[in-house]
Formats: structure tokens, sequence, C-alpha cells
């Protein structure tokens, strides 16, 4: 160290030990600046976070309307979860739902940011906006924005169907079981592609550009680079990217509780509309089912475990 | 090298802050605040908890009813004039959805509000202790007023938990410029007529009924007046309800009522795609024009006169739902969906007791209903009715079974009976998977 060096800061060297070494070793100063710092933080994610999902897996175990004592049943939730029709079909439609929309809302904006950069560079700010607005605004209101579109008789995509002599492609977007998960994947893809695209486009913007001069000194095309150069180059965007949207479409509950309320007869119920009409007996208005709703919780948050652990499989791939 | 950097090592701000000591007694504060500010917020509940303060005793009342959210205010302000040591702290959600989440955390939390609307929970929070009874505290003297049923609802093993605040009866709203157009003559009387009718209307490109059936509960609304005709017993669908001996939902009769429900979905008579309809859309669906007739309840009035144009509102009829046949009752609910219950644990009962017997008092009721275009659940302001679509409407109430769908297990029985709506179960299959989903529900 120079003389004229500035010496860091205790909680700087706390973070910057290395690898190996024990906190016990610090000095006892600075290891309690550690936990002070740490500390407030700490209290607030025990109480609002920690607690709450503490408290939630117990619910899990119990029946619970609300009031009164809860009562221990074991894994009697889990055990009901496993024979009740609309648990598997919520179950398949959350899986379909945070696959598809992962792959869709992966490589669209992947290849948007492409354009952007290479082909599309003019109109880059302009399209980079357009794109963004939709993801600035929340998912509740672009459900109801969507559910007003795909309104069979009176929406605009039904009526710009028949004002074009296509009338025979009119549908009934939201209340055709067949058609009413696909029509809110597209309204999940048209909200979260602006973000993404962003995420890439940024990513690209760290590839080193020498990579591109060699590749196309090798003689490489313009598919060859994106292929060999721009890919490789996102992994780790791409990995994170990739865990997000499958995290959101895990969790997913916002668009579609306002578009459909999981109907037409449960046909787009997912885990997170499922668990919130159990736990409030909303709309039906039934008795409050906390222990069961909070099963459905306990799944929904192993779920997001999946997609953090793809997340870190990933990474730490594309680090190698 | 001099540094301004508060952040080196030796200078003040290290030496004279960070010391353990200090760090300690910050980090103490912090945690210290951090959970004071989430047990005040877990305290602060926005309206008060039903607070006395200054020997002012706040009562809040939560529902859903919009349609009070005009009319309310004046009554309140009046009611606070009158009893200066109360205070009114009035909270109407927009639906059911925003509201019974909002519920179930008040009871959940241990603070209910002094008056809440109990939705179907009002049984299930009277006999656990959450909500009072209303005959020991308002006496049988105040509760004869309302009609028979709405009491009934409300009440179980001699103790009354609810009062019904508005009535609730089901009818067909038609236009009859569709019906001339289709040429249809007069009302339909049997669901035969009913059947002719709709082929008639789906021949000029209309829908015939407009019906929600999303969520699929609203469809056992539609089932009540069928399993009841073919029953020709006005108390059926409660026994079944109940689930009392004898009476399972795989039964003949159900069955029938199912195959009847079926028939009249395989006709056409409602528009495509029922069990992706909500309520709004259904409504809508009838006032723009695109449904000749639309099923629902005597709500439909109010919601026709905020949202229809008033051309529309002018001229669309109701008339009874139809009948099994010629010359027989047409069956219909008569309950009170809408009710209000008061908070057992409160310390503000008496005052909650107090705003509940003068909103009740007839010129205040009659005019709340009357300003509302809402059908009332007492006999004195029935009689006072001024809307004439809900004077019709409430005319029929004898020819009411004493029932809506209002069992722990009724919405249960609902996801099975959306597959008569969507054609993907046979009536049979319903049956069975309405008896089982009831009993899972039940427990």
């Amino acid at each position: 160290m120079s003389r004229n060096s500035i010496p860091a800061p205790p909680w700087t060297r706390v973070s910057m030990r290395p690898r190996g070494q024990s906190v016990w070793k610090l000095q006892r100063s600075e290891r309690l600046a550690g936990y002070g710092f740490v500390l407030p933080i700490s209290v607030l994610f025990a109480v609002f976070v920690g607690w709450p999902i503490l408290f939630a897996m117990y619910l899990s175990f119990t029946r619970w309307s609300g009031f009164g004592a809860p009562n221990f049943t074991g894994f009697a939730n889990y055990t009901r979860m496993l024979n009740d029709p609309v648990a598997a079909g919520a179950f398949v439609n959350t899986i379909v739902f945070a696959l598809v929309t992962t792959i869709i809302q992966t490589a669209i904006p992947l290849v948007i940011a492409v354009l952007l950069s290479a082909v599309w560079a003019g109109l880059g700010v302009v399209i980079r906006t357009i794109l963004f607005i939709p993801g600035i605004v929340s998912f509740v209101v672009s459900g109801v924005l969507w559910k007003l579109i795909y309104d069979p008789n009176l929406g605009t995509l039904n009526t710009t169907l028949k004002s074009l002599g296509l009338g025979d492609l009119a549908q009934h977007w939201l209340s055709n079981p067949h058609l009413v998960l696909p029509s809110i994947i597209v309204v999940s893809v048209w909200a979260a592609t602006g973000m993404n695209m962003l995420i890439f486009f940024a990513g690209i913007q760290g590839v080193d550009p020498t990579y591109y001069e060699a590749a196309e000194v090798d003689g490489a095309n313009r598919w060859q680079q994106f292929w060999y150069v721009t890919v490789p180059g996102l992994r780790v965007v791409t990995a994170i990217v990739i865990s997000l949207n499958l995290m959101n479409g895990f969790k997913v509950f916002d668009i579609i509780y306002v578009m459909t309320g999981g109907g037409p007869s449960h046909q787009s119920e997912v885990f997170g509309t499922y668990l919130y009409g159990l736990a409030f007996g909303s709309t039906s208005g039934s008795i409050p089912q906390l222990g069961y709703g909070s099963a459905f919780s306990v799944v929904v948050m192993l779920l997001g475990g999946v997609a953090v652990l793809v997340q870190v499989i990933l990474s730490k791939r594309a680090n190698r | 090298m001099h540094s301004n950097n508060p952040f080196q090592r030796g200078s003040s701000f290290v030496s004279s802050e960070f010391d353990r000591r200090k760090l300690l007694k910050l980090g103490a504060t912090a945690a210290a605040g951090a959970a004071a500010s989430g047990v005040l917020a877990a305290c602060s509940s926005g309206g008060g908890s039903g607070s006395s303060s200054g020997g002012t005793a706040t009562v809040r009342i939560w529902s859903w009813y919009t349609e009070m959210k005009d009319t309310l205010p004046a009554v309140i302000k009046d009611f606070e004039a009158k009893n200066p040591n109360i205070k009114i702290d009035s909270r109407i959600f927009g639906t059911p959805d925003q509201y019974l989440p909002a519920l179930t955390a008040a009871v959940s939390g241990g603070d209910v509000p002094e008056i809440f609307a109990p939705h179907v929970r009002a049984i299930t929070y009277g006999e656990q202790g959450i909500s009072a009874d209303l005959e020991k505290e308002l006496g049988s003297s105040f509760l004869q007023n309302f009609f028979p049923p709405t009491n009934q609802e409300y009440t179980k093993n001699g103790k009354q938990y609810a009062v019904g605040w508005e009535a609730q009866t089901f009818g067909l709203f038609y236009n009859p410029d569709i019906f001339k157009q289709a040429g249809v003559n007069g009302e339909p009387e049997t669901w035969d007529d009913l059947i002719q009718a709709a082929a008639k209307i789906n021949a000029v490109g209309k829908a015939s009924v407009s019906i929600s059936c999303n969520p699929t509960t609203s469809a056992l609304d539609f089932f009540l007046p069928l399993i009841t005709q073919v029953a020709d017993d006005p108390t059926y669908y409660l026994k079944l309800d109940q689930l009392q001996e004898g009476y399972t939902y795989t039964d003949k009769l159900v069955v029938q009522a199912l195959e009847l429900n079926d028939r009249i979905v395989k006709a056409k008579v409602f528009q495509p795609g029922t069990t992706g309809t909500s309520g709004d859309q259904a409504q809508q669906l009838f006032y723009t024009e695109g449904a000749a007739m639309f099923f629902a309840g005597s709500w439909t009035p109010s919601g026709l006169i905020t949202n229809a144009p008033a051309a529309f509102v002018k001229k669309y009829k109701v008339m009874k739902t139809p009948a099994i046949k010629s010359g027989a009752r047409h069956w219909t609910a008569d309950q009170a969906g809408a009710g209000f219950a008061v908070s057992e644990t409160s310390k503000n009962k008496d005052a909650a007791l107090t705003f509940l017997k003068y909103l009740y008092s007839d010129a205040v009721y009659s005019d709340l209903m009357n300003k509302s275009n809402s059908m009332p659940s007492t006999q004195s302001a029935a009689e006072k009715i001024t809307n004439p679509m809900l004077k019709l409407m409430t005319s029929w109430l004898p020819d009411g079974c004493p029932h809506i769908p209002f069992g722990a297990g009724s919405s249960a029985a609902g996801d099975p009976l959306g597959k008569i709506f969507d054609q993907s179960a046979s009536p049979a299959t319903v049956a069975q998977e309405m008896q089982v989903a009831v009993l899972n529900a039940k427990g």
C-alpha cells in the first residue's frame, strides 16, 4: 500500500476479505459494524417477509378459516391438492404459462434487441420507447385494457377483424376454453417484451466489439456473428431474463385475475388465482380456506425456487 | 493526503461516530424503529379500529353496496348531527372481490368493523361469536317488519346474525324492440316458449338470453328456479343446500332439473361463452342490444340506470323466469344477498346498533332504497317503492322460494354446474360431481 493511498473503511474490508477467511478472524469492532449495517434490513426482512413465509408454511399444515385456532391437519392439504381436479388444471396452466411466456419473452426481445443494435440503429430510440411503454403500464391496467380489446361484442379486435372482412376469425377470445390461455399469454408477451428487450440491448452494448471484428475478418456472416458472438456473449443476461420470466410465470396472478378470474370454468386458472380464491373466498364468497390456500402458496414458492435454481445453474455455466 | 471522505478511517466521522457502543445503539434504535413501524402499521387500519376518543365512538360500516355511495353520506351526516358522540366511518368497496379479502383480513386480525356486510358468511361468523345475535340485540318487534325469507336466511338455532339490506329476486329483463323484430309475441311463459322465442331471436342475428356464468356460482341462480319447479317444492333447494338427510345432488329430481337446464343450453337460448362472461359483460351485451333478454337479479335496474343509455332504460321490461308448464308457479329466489351484521366483540357495539336502527327507521330506509333504486328488505319500505320495475319485481316475492344458493357448499356446486353451460359433461355426471364438490367443501 502506498503512503498516499486511502485506507479502506472497516466495512469495505469486511466485504473484501479473502474467500475462505472466517468472519471471526476480523476485529470485533469490524464484525459489529457489519452486523450493525445488516441489522435494520434483517429485522425488516424477518418481520415482513420471513415471518409471513414461516406462518404460511405453518398454515399449510392446518385447516383455518381466519377465525378461531387453526387445526393441525398434517399433510392433508397437500394430499387434497393431489386429488383436486381444479388444482391439477391450475398446475398445468401455471407450468404452460411459465414455460411458453419464458420462451417467447426471451426469444422475441433478444431478436428485437439485436435488430435494434445492428439493423434498426437509426430508429433505436423510437422503437425502444414504443416497445417499452407497455412495460411501464401495470399488469392490472394492461389486463383491463386487453379485456376490452378482446370483448367479443364491442372489442377492438373482433370489430377490426369484421371491418376487414375477416369476421370468420372473430372469436370469444376469453370465454373459449381453447383460446383463453393463449390470449392471456399474448398480453403477457406484449407487456414484458419492452423490458426484456432493454435488458438484452444493454447486454449487447457490453459485448466486446473486437469479437465482431474478428468474426468479420474470419468471414462470418450476420447470422453467424449473432449465433457465435452475440448469443454466447449474452449468456449471463439471458440467464437472468429466463429466470425472471420463469419466476413471473410461476407466480402469475394479476393479469389473469383481472382478465378472466381464472375462467371460463377454471380454464385459465393458475396457482396464483386459485389460492387467492381459496384464501379469501372472493367472488363466490365461500368460507376462506387459508390453510389449503397457504399450501398452494408454498408450492408457488418452491416453483420460484426452481426458477432461482435455473438462474444459478445457467449463470455458472455462462461464467465457465 | 488529506481527504474529505467521511468514510476514511481516522476521520472524525469514523472515530467519533462508529465506536462499538454507538453502533450497537444505532442498531438497537433501528431495530426498535422497524419493530415499532410494524406494530404501528398493524394498529392503524385507516378507519381507526372502532376507536373511542374523547367520548366519541367510531362505528365503521363496510360493504360493497355501491348503489349507496351517493346517498349514504347524507344519512350519515344527519345521524352524526343527531348523535354527536358517534362518528360513522363508511367504506364502500367496489365489488365483493375487493371487499371479501378485506373482511377476511379484518376477521383474521380480530378487528372486525362494527357493521359489515357478511356475504354468505353470516351464520358461520355468528356461530363463531364474530357477529352479534340481532334477535337478542334488536328484539323480534324490530325484525318482524322484514320479509320472512330475509330473516330466515340469517337465522340458525333461534339466533339471527344479520338483517337483510336489499331483498333479492330474479327475472328475465327483455328488450321489446328485439322481440318485435324477431316476431316474438308476448312474454314466454314456459321454458318451451322461451326455446321457441330463442330460435326466432337467433335467426335475426341476436343472442337470445344474456347470462353470466363467470363465476360459475352465478349459474346456480339460474338453476334455482329449475330445481324448485321440477321438485315443485320451494324449500327443496334449501334442504339440498343444507344437505339435510335424504337430500343429495344425485337425486333424480336434481338430475331432471339438470336435464332441463341442459336442454335450454342445447337450444342455444344463451349467448356463446357463458362461462367466460362476467356479470358486467352480460349486462353490457343486453343494453348494447346484442341480446334480447338478460337473466339477472333485482339489482339490475339500479345498474342499468347507471350504465345503460337513457333511451334503453326507458324501454326495457322485465318478466318472471319461465315456468315448467303453462299455469304453473314460476318460483324464483326470495332472500337478501345484501345484508348487515354487527360485530359482537367491538366495544362500540351499542353505537353500531344505534346507527343500524337509524338506518332502518322507516323514512330513512325507504328514502335510501328509492334513491338508490334498490329492492328493500322490509315490508313497510316495499309499500313505498317508486321505481316501477322494482315495484313489479317486489310483487313477485310471494311467488319466491325462500332461498338463494347460500350454503357453505353452494359455491362448490357451481363449478360442476358450469359444465352444463359449456356442454362438457352430462347431467348425470354433473349431479355426481356436484355432490362430491359440496361434500368436499363442507369438509
